[in-house]
């Protein structure tokens, strides 16, 4: 149950400034990290919080692409779960530190794991457009920075998707409400604007269930349908003025934020991509003696890896 | 880890080794399960992942055991338990003399609390056995080893495997294979640990999974399409056929037991799983509100780990000494503090 999970007590936040401050502070500890080591850098070189942004959001795309063109079939819950966990990851995490190439593979392999939708590693990275030795290579980062992952999420697993709560209020649609004749032609825009939350920080300011009614009610209203005496009759909101005031003013964030979201531009993305690949190529070799082995065994790996960004075109980025 | 200091090892388990820890901060004893990672070809065991999944999403509930904390660890990690003396199959194998009747009701109240709390939360644990109930120092029963449980829905389209739970307290839908089912399998494993109490031997004790299937049938009598209408669906029901027999009456399985005890038992071990009687709904049977009331945990016996004398403790559990400092002698208030409500 959502109310007593781990994602209501320890990720859910108050505002987007809250999130905001967050990355910034990542962007910044490892500005200072750097700084601490004593190589002498210009402060040019490292990302800022837009440019990992724009980084960000491309990779979240391709993860998402990567989910919808696996084999065999990714339900959404499992999808939902892996974009969240790359959310979680770089909230606390600068790009910079932590290539989002892999970790999105990484996140993607673990929430099929905790989401019991199960396949073998070896058909995971089936997946990925690689010789049987690229895979292979892949499959051994993943595994590698599976332990990172579960640590940075702070072993919280459970993720609650706004798929379920949509069900249901679709099914309190049919039985509740008959003012509305056919529920079901409200699915297909709100299943959009449902894609549309992933991609953006709601999953992180409101809970599954809210976002799900905003989906449906949105989709209602575009359809030229009014559902208040849903709310105020159905949800018994007719007399809590607070309540209801309130939860007018979470949608509102949520279609704003959703309405705002933009992929950023591809000469944007390359750009970025330029730079966190130097900062990657400064750093990899000198203070971070950990990832160290890891940063040879990627050099080896990106050849591959780029045959499979071609694949991952930004041909389809419209569709959403 | 240098939180911990290591005071034994315990035993190993699916994934790991089990250690008694003591917590140097708090001077609390726990127990340590570490999960190492190394030649793992698809990484963190997926038991491993359910375990963590299950115990942290509920909240804290006295007869489960509890998750108190996880951290990395080398190529692995590590999951913090409270630590427990013993188990419920220790109790069983030990104990001197059979349990008393009240006793047994103890053990069946806090197992069927707990498994209602897991089902209350959507949790089912899938291998429920007398092993996997640990046994506090204070007597509490609490269900633990979570790596099989499943966090269930009911969407109705996820396929479960069949092969879960210990054969001994595997549910007949189970061993015909069947892909999907619900807490019903708890309830099933719940009814053989309750025999099990009554007999102090199991109910169903298959050598392998035909036999196991005979067990059952040799009791509840050969199934059909008239007691059990979903049995013709599952998966292997046309792979076997048993002669057909009449089911023997429980009273002759467990001799010597009132006719409560036998009742619920009745309650439990039924074919079809959705009309198995529900942990909540266990709880307010007769059984439980007839003499001997169930006992109180301070009354059952706490068996030593490694098979040691069981050790009936004594009322009460302190010999009084004129000599020793009064202070001794009291119990520590934070620890009865949760009990007095």
């Amino acid at each position: 149950m959502f109310h007593n999970s781990s994602q209501k007590k320890f990720w859910q936040f108050d505002g987007e400034a809250a999130l905001e401050k967050q990355r910034y502070e990542a962007n910044q500890k490892f500005r200072s990290k750097i700084m601490a080591s004593g190589k002498p850098v210009s402060d040019s070189l490292f990302l800022d919080p837009h440019e990992e942004m724009v980084i960000f959001r491309h990779y979240e795309k391709r993860l998402i692409d990567f989910c919808s063109i696996f084999k065999p079939t990714m339900p959404k819950s499992v999808v939902g779960t892996a974009v969240m966990y790359f959310r979680r990851f770089y909230l606390n995490n600068s790009l910079m530190e932590h290539h989002p190439r892999i970790i999105m593979l990484t996140c993607s392999y673990l929430s099929c794991k905790v989401d019991e939708f199960n396949v073998s590693s070896t058909q995971f990275v089936g997946n990925l457009q690689e010789t049987p030795a690229g895979q292979e290579k892949v499959l051994e980062q993943i595994l590698e920075y599976e332990l990172l992952l579960i640590q940075q999420l702070n072993f919280h697993l459970v993720i609650h998707t706004p798929y379920r709560p949509m069900e249901g209020l679709l099914i309190d649609l049919k039985t509740r409400y008959p003012m509305l004749e056919n529920p079901e032609v409200l699915r297909k825009t709100a299943d959009d604007f449902l894609n549309r939350a992933t991609v953006t920080d709601v999953g992180l300011l409101a809970s599954p269930s809210q976002i799900a009614l905003t989906a449906v009610l949105n989709s209602a209203s575009r359809a030229g349908l009014s559902m208040e005496s849903y709310l105020t009759e159905c949800m018994g909101l007719k007399d809590d003025k607070e309540t209801m005031s309130k939860l007018m003013d979470t949608m509102r964030r949520m279609k704003h934020l959703t309405k705002k979201y933009e992929l950023p531009k591809p000469e944007e993305v390359v750009m970025c991509k330029q730079k966190l690949e130097r900062v990657y190529a400064e750093f990899s070799s000198s203070n971070l003696k950990r990832k160290r082995g890891y940063e040879e065994e990627h050099e080896v790996a990106k050849k591959p890896l780029l045959t499979e960004e071609e694949v991952w075109t930004d041909e389809d980025l419209d569709s959403l | 880890m240098d939180q911990y200091s290591i005071l034994g090892r315990i035993g190993e388990g699916a994934h790991g080794i089990v250690f008694k820890a003591k917590h140097i901060e708090t001077g609390e004893t726990v127990a340590l399960k570490k999960v190492a990672l190394r030649k793992l070809e698809d990484g963190i065991p997926n038991q491993a992942l359910r375990e963590i999944k299950a115990l942290q999403e509920i909240e804290d509930n006295q007869y489960v055991v509890k998750l108190k904390d996880v951290f990395p660890h080398g190529t692995g990690f590590v999951l913090v338990f409270e630590y427990m003396l013993s188990d419920l199959s220790e109790v069983i194998r030990n104990s001197q003399r059979p349990l008393t009747e009240s006793q047994v009701k103890g053990y069946m109240m806090m197992l069927l609390k707990g498994v209602a709390f897991c089902h209350e939360n959507s949790i089912m644990h899938r291998d429920l056995k007398p092993a996997n109930l640990l046994i506090s120092s204070t007597g509490h029963l609490k269900i633990a080893d979570f790596g099989l449980a499943r966090l269930f829905s009911n969407e109705g389209d996820r396929l479960y495997s069949h092969q879960v739970a210990t054969r001994w307290y595997r549910a007949p839908e189970l061993l015909y294979g069947a892909r999907k089912y619900d807490e019903g399998v708890d309830l099933w494993a719940v009814g053989c640990i309750f025999g099990e109490l009554l007999n102090n031997s199991p109910l169903f004790p298959g050598e392998n999974d035909i036999e196991q299937l005979c067990c059952v049938l040799r009791v509840l009598g050969t199934p059909n399409h008239r007691v059990w209408p979903e049995i013709t669906e599952l998966p292997d029901y046309n792979k076997i056929t048993f002669k057909e027999n009449p089911p023997i009456p429980l009273e002759e399985i467990v001799p010597d037991t009132s006719p409560q005890a036998v009742d619920l038992l009745k309650k439990f071990l039924v074919y079809p799983s959705k009309q198995r009687i529900s942990a909540r709904q266990a709880l307010l049977h007769p059984y439980f509100f007839t003499d001997p009331m169930p006992a109180h945990h301070s009354e059952l016996p706490i068996p030593q780990r490694g098979g040691k004398h069981s050790r009936q403790r004594l009322q009460p559990p302190h010999e009084f000494s004129v000599d020793r400092p009064l202070q001794e002698s009291l119990v520590d208030p934070a620890l009865i503090e949760g009990y007095a409500q």
